[in-house]
């Protein structure tokens, strides 16, 4: 497989949000990862793919896989998250109404994400947002068919 | 509960027929119109068995639905109150291998008759 991935992730289009994620949910489908964990990185995949086509003004995705270990990074150039600690609260949103209108814009993206991960951490000023996501493999994660 | 049985009792329109199984089996459902929270609920179940049989009950006929359908492993979304899809999400669906059917019923009436069958929801498990 791959190690790496990169991915461009465009702003509104609401008509390929979800390409990245079903991708990465591929490839790691066929690294032969087990159900739950192959879960766990592709709905927090798809929220912060959905954050960068709702909220920026465009941005990409990489993904990379070491050892026992699966990296993502989301990177957006802006305008920015005014305040982490106010977005990270449950059913805060900034959210508009196309957003809505397509089954987003709830205020819990970044709580469903930071629940799905290991390790996250979250950048923001006005000229972008950095989002990093670790997820790490335990023996039970390798499927035995 | 077969999916066919679904389909017949409740007047459903089968817009995948290309990947149709009439066969598939359906245990559990899950009701939403935002996405997020079928992502957030679902995310919690561990069992593979549990979300393969699951059908996800929404109003949203738009390709988010059937990635968020894609991410979780469910592979039966139904549209309720008469939604129509756009052909485009009904090739994303097809192409993703997820059943999708629709039916005139609003979402309470057919989760409530589905209930009454011995279909059960998806709870948050932490």
């Amino acid at each position: 497989m791959e190690p790496s991935k990169h991915y461009d992730i465009h702003p509104f289009d609401f008509d390929h949000a979800g390409k990245m994620s079903s991708d990465v949910k591929k490839t790691l489908k066929q690294a032969g990862l087990n159900f739950d964990f192959i879960k766990r990185v592709s709905v927090a995949a798809y929220e912060a793919e959905i954050n960068i086509v709702i909220h920026s003004v465009g941005g990409y995705a990489d993904f990379k896989m070491i050892d026992n270990v699966v990296y993502l990074q989301f990177i957006d150039y802006g305008p920015g998250i005014e305040n982490i600690e106010l977005a990270m609260t449950p059913g805060y949103s900034t959210a508009n109404e196309i957003s809505q209108l397509n089954g987003f814009g709830a205020g819990m993206g970044l709580i469903n994400i930071k629940n799905s991960c290991d390790e996250m951490s979250l950048l923001s000023d006005p000229n972008g947002t950095v989002l990093k996501l670790k997820f790490i493999m335990t023996e039970d994660h390798y499927r035995v068919d | 509960m077969k999916i066919s049985e679904i389909v017949s009792k409740y007047h459903c329109t089968v817009y995948t027929e290309s990947i149709y199984n009439p066969d598939k089996e359906i245990n559990f459902g899950f009701c939403a119109d935002l996405m997020s929270d079928a992502l957030m609920i679902m995310n919690t179940v561990r069992q593979e068995n549990i979300l393969k049989n699951t059908i996800l009950i929404t109003g949203l006929a738009t390709n988010q639905s059937i990635r968020t359908a894609e991410m979780l492993d469910v592979q039966v979304v139904i549209l309720v109150r008469g939604k129509i899809p756009a052909n485009q999400v009904i090739e994303l669906a097809s192409e993703s291998n997820i059943i999708l059917i629709g039916t005139d019923h609003t979402m309470f009436n057919f989760s409530g008759e589905l209930y009454q069958e011995g279909i059960r929801g998806i709870t948050s498990k932490k």
